[in-house]
């Protein structure tokens, strides 16, 4: 039961330039969270640490943070306190007195991002300030105390979240990910550095496994079997794998090269693969109306799917430690091949954009719909044209396959990865959220 | 022509590689200047450096950003202490990014192209240190942007030099700046006057141009170093520059490949004196130094990154316990020992309070070696500044014939430094051709002791929003004399002419 008066601002409203996709009113707590959520993007690809799993944490805090704040004046909810690990109950609302909804996820959204992209550039410090002027002006309707307690709340509700993610052993990353000292792993099946640029002689965030995961029990609740073993010799599967990987790169349709690059999400030029998943679900909320609520449930779920599944593949990614396709394809059959894509500076078992995209097609099938088409324009604006799908999973199983057209993952990588993201996202898709 | 002498020419003698000592003249020299600002000043900061009163000696003009930009006539005495008096040469506009000298009209006196955060400048130089605006003169519009970069190429018949100026974010979306970058633009000249300016749309958020004839076919392009933090869908970019039509982009099918980086200058030269330029590209974390991968007629401007190979990576503070990324804004190409091999220097800085990256970054000076790997020596030569660098400009400063330095740093001092040596031989090279572009703009400069070939070609844009118009400075090493020859704009080749070392020496067709 619904027992708290909700105070709206009736005619206040703000418009926000940047953000054309959806007109915004600062009493329509749905659009607050779009508008934040969009700076995000950006934040994502113009913030130097944020590599795809760092991307994928930020997501999963500000999912959950924004979700016990548009929860937190309701009475029809369900925290997920309790349901995440290590997510002590969060402050809640004085039941007798009145609360703005919007208020209350600005004043989250705001402090949080702030916290999360607190070692942004100038231009994304000023970016996130001009936002959280422009949204506090189209709160200025709102009687004075309505408006100071819905920010107190707002307030709480980040700093508990932004302090529950300072143990979660992903707060700190140096030198972009990268450790100053690594030892390799013996042997021709592991992996070596790929890239010609020197911070990326060891491999990004090898300790990311270590971090607690947010749904998913333990970093490896959905471990993989071994890849094809590995081997030089002709007919073997590992060298078939290889072959594969090869003659694809060598005939890749027109078609393929677009597949490719659509979903290469290259860190630092795009808003990452967690990201590119992120925007998909804004574009539908733009789309179908999604109110606060419905979107606040489905970015934290996805956020949360999205952190764990980089945790699982980490885990993976290490215990294997598999050679990229160049490496092999260099030693074995064409040391002058050349991928269309560059290749990633990690291991290469599991793809993690496979993992990824299985834990997300699991979470947004599971709360959308088996055969909910949609056009993803994620990267309109960098000149890739939309491309239509009839389903998430057909929009996963084409991101997967992008990374063997791109030559930078075998097809082992592309269909185990889907199978662990899968597994990796029904954990998230089992949180409660509604009473 | 110089005069033909006869020294004897053997192969270039071995010469250690000496670390120059460089004393730091700041405060004696009397340069008391700052680039100052916040957004719309975190690039920038170019130094110009050219002879105004014909003392040989050059004066130095600086970028103030929000404060005035300053201008310095050079007193330094030959061979001695660095000595720079602020006069007003009517060059002090506020708002100013950077600025490139350069002989617009050609009557043998200096202008200045001034770059600012709102209407770009042309200074019609008068002599002996003077300016005047001549942007209505010369039916110039500067526009209204945040103009970042600069480069002018004389066409061939054309009077004047035709201009591009590069330019940064469309200041009006300071909230939401990411993928609204301002068109760069081509001003070509109609007789001795401008026309209409030629967008080069998609520009990027340009913070280096250069013209430059990296496939030795006696044709300019445009080379453009873009600043990914900004752009949407952009990369680097060359562009064709077919007389009398419009620019057009070098595409995949033509052989250009798509690199993405925090572009922020150019330095170019000849490393391996094979008749193609290479081009170092500063950046964040890894700098790039290209060279071509089939260096032949027909080249498809196909390059490879050799950074790494050649030491020249700079991606990361190499002194001090900071481990964060570098930031790395001017570079330039400069023989600081005279040892006949080109050196680099990196100017430093981070951008603004960027966690992410460096704050103590030091500048790099990055020796040249006779195997062609770069050694870093900016500690031991003593010019490894922490403070904000931007522009820079390697230049001889007191006509003793070893490279001085100067560094303008962003909300802090700049610099100026004496190269004390010790240094090899030196030869100083300045061009003069009769009509249009005096000064040979676009010529190739080939020096060479023995077999030991050193090729510069004489440009102007490139490095961080400032550059050096004058002669092109050569070291000999321990050699008393060289050849040299020139590869004119027009293609036309001089004979190979002999100088004894240490001397300016100017060549003429």
């Amino acid at each position: 039961m619904h027992r708290r008066r909700v105070l709206g601002l009736g005619a206040a409203a703000v418009a926000v330039a940047f953000l054309p996709r959806r007109a915004l009113a600062a009493s329509d707590p749905g659009a607050v969270l779009t508008t934040w959520y969009r700076l995000v993007l950006e934040l994502v690809r113009h913030t130097a640490t944020y590599s795809p799993p760092v991307a994928s944490r930020a997501f999963a805090y500000l999912g959950v943070a924004a979700w016990e704040a548009v929860a937190s004046d309701r009475g029809d909810t369900v925290s997920l306190a309790g349901q995440l690990a290590g997510l002590p109950p969060l402050p809640a609302c004085d039941p007798g007195l009145t609360y703005n909804p919007a208020a209350i996820l600005n004043a989250t959204l705001s402090r949080a991002v702030a916290a999360f992209f607190g070692n942004t550039g100038p231009t994304g410090q000023r970016a996130m300030q001009a936002m959280a002027r422009q949204m506090g002006k189209g709160l200025t309707g709102l009687p004075a105390d309505v408006l100071a307690r819905s920010e107190a709340l707002g307030h709480a509700i980040a700093d508990h979240i932004i302090a529950w993610s300072l143990t979660d052993g992903g707060a700190v990353v140096e030198n972009m990910g990268f450790p100053m000292d690594y030892t390799l792993t013996d042997g021709p099946a592991h992996w070596v550095p790929t890239s010609l640029i020197r911070q990326q002689q060891t491999p990004l965030l090898p300790g990311w496994a270590n971090n607690r995961p947010f749904a998913m029990p333990a970093g490896n609740s959905c471990a993989l079997p071994p890849p094809p073993a590995y081997s030089e010799e002709v007919g073997s599967a590992f060298h078939a794998e290889a072959m594969e990987v090869y003659t694809t790169s060598a005939r890749l349709t027109e078609d393929q090269k677009t597949i490719a690059r659509f979903w290469s999400d290259d860190p630092m030029l795009s808003p990452t693969p967690p990201g590119h998943w992120v925007d998909i679900v804004l574009q539908i909320s733009d789309r179908d109306g999604l109110d606060a609520l419905r979107s606040a449930d489905i970015l934290a779920r996805l956020g949360v799917a999205m952190a764990d599944a980089f945790i699982g593949c980490w885990e993976a990614k290490f215990a294997h430690d598999l050679l990229r396709p160049v490496t092999y394809i260099h030693r074995v059959i064409d040391p002058n091949w050349e991928p269309l894509l560059i290749t990633p500076p990690f291991p290469e078992y599991p793809s993690g954009h496979s993992t990824l995209s299985g834990a997300a097609a699991t979470v947004l099938t599971a709360s959308l719909g088996a055969d909910f088409a949609f056009d993803d324009a994620t990267h309109e604006a960098d000149g890739l044209a939309a491309r239509p799908f009839p389903s998430f999973w057909a929009a996963a199983q084409e991101a997967a396959i992008s990374r063997l057209y791109g030559g930078i993952h075998f097809r082992a990588a592309v269909e185990r990865g889907l199978d662990q993201g899968a597994c990796i996202g029904a954990h998230a898709v089992r949180l409660r959220t509604l009473v | 022509m110089i005069r033909a002498i006869g020294f004897c020419l053997l192969a270039l003698p071995a010469m250690a590689q000496e670390v120059p000592r460089f004393v730091e003249e700041t405060a004696s020299a009397g340069l008391t200047h700052s680039y100052t600002g916040g957004w719309e000043h975190m690039v920038g900061g170019g130094v110009a450096v050219f002879d105004c009163n014909g003392d040989d000696k050059p004066e130095v003009f600086m970028a103030g950003g929000t404060g005035p930009a300053g201008f310095w006539r050079n007193d330094s005495a030959t061979g001695g202490a660095l000595t720079l008096t602020p006069i007003d040469a009517g060059l002090g506009l506020t708002a100013v990014t950077g600025a490139y000298p350069i002989d617009i009209d050609s009557d043998g006196i200096t202008d200045l192209a001034i770059l600012r955060v709102g209407e770009d400048v042309l200074m019609r130089g008068l002599g002996d240190c003077r300016f005047t605006r001549a942007n209505e003169e010369w039916g110039f519009d500067g526009g209204d942007a945040w103009s970042t970069a600069f480069a002018a190429i004389w066409e061939a018949g054309l009077a004047f030099p035709t201009l591009a100026f590069g330019t940064y974010i469309d200041r009006t979306q300071e909230a939401f700046p990411w993928g609204n970058c301002t068109d760069n633009s081509l001003h070509r000249p109609d007789g001795r006057r401008y026309g209409a300016a030629i967008p080069l749309t998609p520009s990027f958020c340009t913070l280096s141009l250069l013209f430059t004839d990296w496939n030795a076919s006696g044709s300019k392009s445009l080379r453009v170093s873009n600043d990914r933090e900004y752009y949407k869908g952009g990369q680097e970019q060359m562009w064709h520059l077919p007389s009398g039509e419009p620019p057009r982009l070098y595409t995949e099918a033509e052989g250009w490949k798509r690199l993405r980086i925090w572009g922020m200058g150019i330095a170019s030269t000849d490393l391996d004196a094979d008749g193609y330029p290479e081009f170092f590209l500063t950046s964040m974390a890894d700098h790039k130094l290209q060279t071509l991968v089939a260096p032949a007629p027909g080249t498809l401007p196909d390059y490879t990154d050799v950074a790494w190979a050649k030491g020249v990576t700079a991606h990361r503070p190499f002194m001090g316990d900071d481990p964060r990324p570098s930031t790395g804004w001017h570079a330039q190409f400069a023989d600081v020992n005279n040892d006949a091999r080109a050196d680099l220097f990196v100017a430093k800085g981070n951008v603004w309070e960027m966690p992410d990256f460096a704050a103590a970054d030091p500048n790099n000076l990055l020796l040249q070696g006779p195997d062609g790997v770069f050694v870093e020596a900016a500690d031991r030569a003593g010019v490894a500044s922490t403070l904000t660098a931007r522009g820079a400009a390697v230049v001889d400063l007191n006509a003793d014939g070893a490279l001085d330095l100067l560094v303008v740093n962003r909300n802090a001092p700049a610099q100026v430094w004496r190269n004390v040596g010790p240094v090899g031989n030196w030869l100083r090279v300045a061009l003069s051709q009769p009509g249009a572009n005096p000064a040979g703009v676009g010529a190739w400069v080939e020096v060479r002791v023995g077999d030991h070939l050193q090729r510069h070609e004489v440009t102007v844009g490139g490095g961080h929003a400032g550059g050096i118009w004058g002669a092109l400075h050569f070291g000999l090493g321990a050699a008393n004399a060289a050849e040299l020859r020139v590869i004119w704009p027009d293609g036309s080749v001089s004979d190979w002419q002999t100088a004894p070392a240490n001397q300016a020496v100017t060549i003429r067709p």
